[in-house]
């Protein structure tokens, strides 16, 4: 390794790692201190990387395309929640911008070794894993784990190299190059956007991590007692529903207010729910309840089946492998949530895009008689084929929207994505204010980076028809998703605060020492967003894919509460044009150099006449 | 003024039923006949005659509101529900 500047901010190192897999070789390289107050850390810091070391116009699973691990400041903190990472790249689903972030013990390992951040390239002449720590990284050779499922994998290195490392894994799906693959750590996932595929192209079946390198905060006495009093108010009645119920109840309730996408978004309600609810079922099987690392709230419900490893449940794989897809069995629900796992699926891409293929064959635009809404053998054996890529899963492997381009006759018009990125549970004709937060995402559709459906389920705007009234609202939800994923924060904490952005600069300042406030705070999170949509534009991005697909903007809602609410395609791209000036972009989309410059993304020496 | 109460989320929870009717004028009216009908409901879901924070009521399945003067017409369905959609 060669040396790095060892200045330190408190709660960072101040530096990363670039692991190169072709050459086995690693360096350290510093992080200048003023980048860490501009980006944060998780998601943020993620960004400025991505925008230092990814070249224009790669291709997503090339060797030199990088694949990143970055941790956060409140890492390793007592702070209820903190042990979050990120893993980044271009997405092999998108060609736009991915981070993912995933939980629990790996962050805090990973941050251990001594770095902020960790970048791979290359790609190894064969399946390997990384071992990572304070003193050096080690190549081992994975051959004989290529074709294992993530936990299997993840047990087999314990055996191997002891329990001191922490593992991030890709099942099967990874290694055939999926591109809703999965970079999964004891049964969570890194799960939107193909990064277990960007592993798998590089031949990295696992990257393990240990340390005992620590990045002392600030105020270490005052953040003990904030952590505890925080930890304290988790407990409490705002985090209720995600402690008892999980995240599954929202099936019922989205069922109810006519949101919940159903048979390939062609209904927003679904005449199975009460058979796969919770709540209602009979059926249901007993669970159990698990958190993640440093983690008070405890939102992980595991259903336990007779003979089988249990099986976590949220309401993303529910809605997305069960009303998606017309499926009311519980069962079938929760072995294709299972499956899942095994391979390393992302379970909303595999539902969304199955759904699509469910639709095309009902439509007879694809031969594949089996494959019909309701039918739940089909749905288990198609992930099966998407994971090994067989058969008509080799072209479902590419995601709806590529599939979608193959099988044409309109099959592009009800292909359930955004920039490529399948929808997620939330009707965007049933809430308006988060379709637009879909269709300007610099992921996707997505709702993790924009909350604004907080927006339609709330009293300050008509879901069925925002208006413009909604877009300070949805830019607010979606500064503070920036935030949150940079500290890195669950939002599940969100209801804890009674003012977020002053508790999120509270923590800020207790780790790092640096007198922020709410100001700079949306400063930094208009810059990070900023700063997403500047490596999109570097990588290609036009105002064309800041959209819905055409049966939304062209459909009315067939049924629900919302029946015939409709969402004009003139509607949303005036929202748009509304959003794009108060992000201070153009009208289409396009971020002004004097802006790059404000922000930091630019030299002023670089701007150009054009 | 018979207005159908349906449950969902937390509410449910506490008020351990899916459903239950009220006479009620206001979102208010059902709010007091509520806390009189479910206490554990009422002990966990309302705090000085209104909805508690993080918690939301839905007329019909349209509209959100938290106003107690928000009228209620007979027939009328009241949603009460876990204000945090996040999935």
């Amino acid at each position: 390794m060669t040396a790095a500047s060892d200045a330190r901010t408190p709660g960072y190192h101040g530096r990363y790692l670039c692991i190169d897999l072709s050459r086995q070789q690693c360096e350290q390289r510093a992080i200048p201190p003023d980048v860490l107050r501009q980006f944060i850390g998780g998601s943020g810091l993620g960004t400025w990387l991505l925008l230092q070391e990814c070249p224009d116009a790669v291709d997503p699973l090339a060797s030199e395309a990088p694949l990143l691990f970055v941790f956060s400041p409140l890492v390793g903190s007592p702070l209820t929640t903190s042990a979050k990472f990120a893993v980044m790249a271009k997405s092999p689903l998108t060609g736009r911008i991915n981070d993912s972030l995933s939980s629990s013990h790996f962050a805090i390992a990973g941050k251990k070794t001594g770095y902020d951040a960790i970048m791979v390239v290359g790609k190894a002449a064969s399946p390997c894993c990384l071992l990572i720590t304070p003193d050096g990284v080690s190549f081992e050779d994975a051959v004989d784990l290529w074709g294992q499922p993530g936990p299997a994998t993840e047990d087999r290195l314990r055996q191997r190299f002891g329990s001191g490392y922490r593992y991030t894994t890709i099942g099967p799906a990874g290694e055939n190059l999926v591109r809703y693959a999965t970079a999964s750590h004891a049964g969570r996932h890194a799960g939107r956007g193909g990064l277990g595929a960007v592993m798998g192209a590089k031949h990295l079946k696992a990257v393990g991590v240990a340390g005992d390198r620590l990045a002392a905060p600030a105020h270490p006495d005052e953040l003990i007692r904030y952590a505890r009093d925080l930890s304290r108010r988790s407990l409490g009645p705002a985090t209720a529903k995600y402690r008892e119920l999980g995240t599954v109840s929202n099936l019922l309730t989205f069922n109810r207010l006519g949101s919940l996408p159903t048979r390939n978004f062609q209904q927003s309600s679904f005449d199975g729910t009460e058979q796969l609810a919770p709540e209602t079922s009979p059926d249901t099987p007993p669970r159990t309840r698990s958190s993640c690392a440093a983690c008070t709230i405890g939102c992980e419900h595991i259903f336990h089946r007779p003979g089988k490893s249990g099986v976590r449940m949220e309401y993303e794989n529910l809605f997305a492998l069960g009303p998606l897809c017309g499926i009311s069995d519980p069962d079938v629900v929760l072995e294709a949530s299972a499956l899942c796992d095994e391979f390393g699926l992302d379970t909303i891409s595999a539902g969304g895009t199955i759904a699509f293929a469910m639709e095309c064959a009902e439509r007879g635009l694809i031969n594949a008689p089996d494959l019909r809404f309701g039918n739940g053998q089909a749905l288990l054996s198609m992930l099966g084929q998407i994971a090994r890529r067989e058969g008509l899963g080799n072209l479902l492997a590419e995601g709806s929207r590529c599939a979608a381009e193959q099988i044409g006759q309109g099959a592009p018009d009800f292909a359930p994505h955004v920039k490529g990125l399948e929808i997620p549970g939330y009707e965007p004709r049933a809430l308006q204010t988060m379709a637009l937060g879909f269709a300007v995402g610099t992921r996707g559709a997505d709702h993790n980076r924009s909350g604004a459906y907080q927006v339609d389920f709330s009293d300050q705007v008509d879901r069925f028809d925002p208006g413009s009234d909604a877009i300070p609202h949805a830019i607010a939800t979606e500064n503070e998703a920036a935030l949150m994923d940079s500290l890195i924060l669950c939002k599940f904490l969100r209801g804890v605060f009674d003012d977020r952005l002053a508790a999120m600069a509270q923590m800020l300042h207790l780790v790092t020492g640096w007198d922020v406030d709410a100001a700079e705070l949306t400063r930094t999170a208009e810059r990070i967003i900023t700063a997403k949509k500047w490596f999109n534009i570097r990588q290609g991005w036009t105002p064309a894919e800041d959209t819905l697909p055409r049966r939304f903007l062209t459909q009315p809602l067939s049924d629900g509460p919302g029946q015939g609410a409709t969402l004009p395609e003139e509607t949303l791209r005036k929202q748009i044009e509304c959003y794009n000036r108060a992000r201070r972009w153009t009208p289409d989309g396009w971020v002004p150099q004097s802006l790059l410059v404000d922000f930091g993304l630019m030299e002023s020496s670089d701007v150009t006449a054009s | 003024m018979s207005v159908r109460v349906e449950f969902l989320g937390i509410p449910r929870l506490r008020a351990g039923v899916g459903s239950v009717n009220v006479e009620a004028k206001t979102l208010g009216d059902a709010i007091e006949q509520l806390r009189q009908m479910l206490p554990d409901f009422a002990n966990d879901c309302l705090e000085d005659g209104q909805l508690r924070r993080g918690v939301l009521a839905n007329i019909n399945g349209t509209m959100f509101t938290t106003e107690v003067r928000m009228p209620l017409r007979s027939g009328d369905t009241l949603m009460i529900l876990s204000a945090d959609a996040g999935g």
